[in-house]
């Protein structure tokens, strides 16, 4: 455990550090890469809530990513144009500040993590898999045809939104907002995971039939999960969308649910600091074979072959040579 | 009511595409109990074969043949190379790993075969349209398809019901140790099962190729729909798989047609129809949520 | 009958054509071990499984401290005080024998819902867990993976959980199974203590134990109950010995 406590910082580390050096040197496109890492690193670290500790294998979690997208990019529009988002039951102005857009991101994606979730959990295995990819592709393909946010062209927005005290369009104050939500995130869900409701939710993950003879419902434990774990990736969502200052579709296409699910399993399962290291690496290895082959994508199929083959304990599983923990 | 006609036979000829898709799936999911999200890169392996061969041979028959061929083969190779290890595994390494090879497989298309799309031509006996009992003018085509739906149905039914390879394969369903002990081959009987599925898909492929295009990720959306037809019918069932395979087809056709002017008509304002389509677009997945609600395992699924 | 904790009333299960719960009554009095015998197949865990709502019965009623419970699902009988043992161990593997307990207490005491204090500096939870595992002797295992445990300490963290649920009544579906000479007698000591906590209904095919153990033992053949008695009374019982105590005897 101390030395994936260690793992863990040395990762965020190496981040950090990338960033100051980048600054010092002026490469703004670093600062950019490493934010996008960041935020990557973050919908991980919600998923891997869902999929590493609870046994739920999400694969529809681009869903709340896009939810958190277009949440952000909506009020945002609406903040420009000076309009109204909603007039019934009340009036909803738009908004462009990050501290009133942050919470609407998640709320909506925990409203629709609820939805989902109380009708997928009703199945699971093989099952749970399609149906959760089944309703992420339904929320993109209503995004799609929905013309009035853009529909398939995506919604574009032209100042990034602001926060208090901070120049959000300088790439290293960005950073340093994404980064730190990225360790909020991480504090909380390691306090989660430890907590009364987390050593339910890694039992009924493992035995949920024990966990129903001592008197627990997984049911329930296991929707609350997904719930928070959409959530943050809601919160994701909405700092990609300001990263980019653009939300579409492909936010919630499948290849998202998928990319995410890799930032989690190649840097290892149910390790606190795996989806940080997935994310950092998927984003060099987009970078590095991005530049090496414009095919690059099948290299990667190729490595993620070996790895899920070979090293099924992801990176951090490699580098700790230990079998996966609790 | 002629558009209606129109409009049920379009939704029969998809449905019937649908079931070539998720057979291979089922049976994939029944027998090994696994989860094969490749299974759509299969699909465009096939609709690229076809296009190719038609091409070079002229023959849009001989184009037919290769997808079954190639798509079997592809099917067979990566069942022996990557698919055994995982059947032990559990589902998520399963997911990560057929997620890998659509990586592998879209981008070795796109690279063999370019971003452009292909088409195919029709042959001459099957081009034009009828006219059917009423006055509907129809394709020919699509009714083949929906012929050859119906027939591979039969076929499977017929296979899995009175062969020695369906008792295999549902004795394999049923027990894996028993049926090793029989001395099956269990190895041989996979693939064998895995290259099946894989040649519908490849047909799937062929077919709508035809009518639309192939191109590199055209197999994607149609893994998805495949997966809501399982769903639906419930793992494992053939005959899940067809009545799924019908429901999804024609509810998404039919939604898609008559939704938009059905809004129109009860909700005033410019919007009722962009609100019928966007609603449209998600009749089935409303669908597969009811489904789910009366019977989580599916309308012929096995677990309860 | 005024004392009877669980009563089992006509129960009846079929799967198909199989009966394989035919028309099953029964009581578990305060304060006694009630053995549940019978030859495999007999239909003692589906019984059993009836009992703790992992199958529901197709007719009959089970009433549980004067109220039915055949409605209820598993977990919310587990908070009733129903506590159980499995026929194969089951515990979290993964999880120190400390965890284990723990998750019982916190079943059993509800409060689930706790985002923030670590559970294991939760006096709420670690101090009934370190008071159950001294009771079953495995106050020196507390940091062990349940996974590393010997059969026979599993089976004792197994029961040292269903003490924590602060029980009723305990299903013990074959706690002997797989354990040695010395493991079997260790285990009936504590098991015949543990009666005047809460009443055992004990599913078991170590007859020594069941012997040493029962107050009173039914007989399970096909389904149907063909005798409830004493132990002198099922020794001496003619259809008993015919169908079951004789092939084995």
């Amino acid at each position: 455990m101390a030395r994936e406590t260690l793992l863990t910082l040395a990762i965020m580390a190496a981040l950090l550090g990338t960033v100051i050096v980048a600054q010092m040197m002026g490469e703004g496109f670093v600062i950019t890469l490493a934010t996008k890492a960041t935020i990557f690193a973050l919908a991980g670290v919600g998923l891997n809530l869902a999929l590493g500790y609870g046994g739920l294998v999400s694969f529809g979690h681009a869903a709340f990513f896009g939810i958190g997208g277009y949440v952000t990019g909506i009020l945002a529009s609406h903040a420009g144009a000076g309009t109204a988002v909603a007039t019934l039951p009340f009036t909803l102005m738009g908004s462009n500040q990050m501290l009133g857009i942050w919470p609407m991101a998640m709320l909506a994606a925990g409203a629709a993590a609820l939805l989902i979730g109380a009708l997928s959990l009703r199945t699971s295995g093989v099952y749970f898999i399609m149906v959760t990819l089944a309703f992420a592709q339904m929320l993109s393909y209503f995004a799609i045809s929905w013309p009035r946010y853009g529909g398939e062209d995506g919604l574009s927005f032209y100042v990034r939104n602001s926060f208090p005290g901070l120049n959000t369009l300088v790439p290293v104050q960005y950073f340093a907002i994404c980064m730190a939500l990225l360790v909020l995130a991480l504090i909380a869900s390691s306090v989660i995971v430890r907590s009364r409701f987390g050593l339910a939710l890694q039992a009924a993950r493992q035995n949920d039939q024990r966990a129903a003879a001592v008197g627990i419902r997984p049911y329930a434990l296991r929707l609350v999960a997904f719930v928070i774990s959409a959530m943050i990736t809601g919160l994701a969502g909405s700092l990609y969308a300001d990263l980019n200052r653009f939300v579409s579709p492909a936010m919630m296409s499948w290849h998202m649910s998928g990319e995410i699910m890799v930032f989690v399993i190649l840097g290892g399962v149910g390790r606190l600091a795996g989806p940080v290291a997935g994310a950092v690496v998927f984003i060099l290895l987009e970078h590095l074979l991005g530049g090496v082959s414009e095919y690059w994508k099948a290299l990667l199929g190729l490595l993620l072959l070996a790895i899920v083959l070979f090293a099924p304990g992801g990176l951090i599983g490699l580098a700790l040579r230990r079998d996966r923990h609790v | 009511m002629v558009l209606f006609i129109e409009q049920a036979l379009n939704g029969l000829q998809y449905g019937m595409m649908l079931f070539l898709m998720a057979a291979g799936l089922t049976l994939v999911f029944g027998v090994m109990g696994l989860i094969n999200l490749a299974h759509g890169s299969l699909y465009t392996v096939g609709a690229f074969a076809c296009a190719w061969v038609a091409a070079a041979t002229g023959s849009f028959f001989l184009g037919l043949v290769a997808s079954l061929v190639a798509a079997a083969a592809a099917g067979a190779l990566v069942e022996v190379v990557v698919i055994r290890r995982l059947y032990h595994r559990d589902h998520l390494d399963q997911v990560l790993a057929t997620f890998a090879l659509i990586l592998v497989f879209s981008e070795g298309t796109r690279w063999l075969f370019g971003s452009f799309p292909l088409y195919l031509t029709l042959p001459p006996l099957l081009a034009g349209a009828v006219t059917l009992p009423g006055g509907v003018q129809y394709p020919l085509f699509r009714l083949a398809i929906i012929g050859i739906g119906a027939v591979v149905a039969l076929g499977l039914f017929f296979l899995i019901n009175r062969t020695r390879l369906g008792i295999r394969i549902r004795a394999g369903e049923a027990d894996r140790e028993m049926i090793a002990a029989l001395g099956v081959d269990i190895e041989r009987l996979y693939t064998i099962v895995f290259a099946l599925g894989a040649a519908l898909a490849g047909l799937a492929g062929a077919l709508v190729g035809t009518i639309q295009s192939v191109q590199v990720g055209m197999g994607e959306p149609v893994l998805i729909l495949a997966f809501v037809v399982i769903i639906i019918g419930g793992i494992g069932s053939i005959k899940g798989a067809l009545i799924g395979a019908l429901l999804v087809g024609m509810t998404d056709v039919l939604g898609k047609a008559l939704l938009p002017g059905l809004f129109a008509r009860v909700m005033a304002g410019s919007d009722a129809a962009t609100v019928g389509s966007a609603v449209a677009s998600m009749l089935i997945y409303i669908l597969m949520a009811l489904v789910l609600l009366v019977r989580p395992q599916g309308l012929y699924g096995q677990r309860g | 009958m005024s004392d009877a904790v669980l009563t089992l009333s006509h129960l009846r299960k079929s799967f198909g054509s199989l009966l394989a719960t035919d028309d099953v009554s029964l009581d578990l009095r305060r304060g006694e071990v009630h053995a549940l015998i019978g030859p495999n197949g007999a239909g003692k865990s589906t019984l059993i499984k009836q009992i703790t709502g992992e199958l529901r019965q197709d007719a009959g009623t089970i009433v549980f401290e004067g109220e039915r419970i055949d409605h209820l699902d598993t977990a919310a009988r587990a908070r009733r005080g129903l506590a159980r043992s499995f026929q194969v161990s089951s515990v979290i593997p993964a999880f120190t024998v400390l965890q284990n307990i723990m998750l019982a207490v916190l079943g059993a005491g509800g409060g689930v819902y706790r985002f923030v204090r670590p559970a294991l500096r939760d006096p709420g939870l670690t101090d009934p867990a370190r008071f159950h595992a001294e009771q079953v002797g495995l106050a020196d295992r507390l940091t062990t993976r349940a996974a590393a445990l010997s059969h026979g300490e599993r089976r004792r963290l197994e029961l040292a959980m269903a003490l924590a649920l602060r029980p009723r009544a305990f299903l013990l579906d074959e706690p002997m199974a797989g354990l040695g000479l010395e493991g079997a007698r260790h285990l009936t000591t504590l098991l015949s203590d543990l009666r005047h906590q809460a009443p055992i209904l004990l599913v078991e095919h170590d007859m020594d134990a069941v012997f040493a153990l029962a107050d009173r033992i039914s007989v399970l053949v096909y389904g149907r109950i063909i005798a409830t008695g004493t132990v002198a009374e099922i020794r001496a019982n003619d259809a008993v010995r015919r169908s079951y105590l004789g092939e084995g005897a």
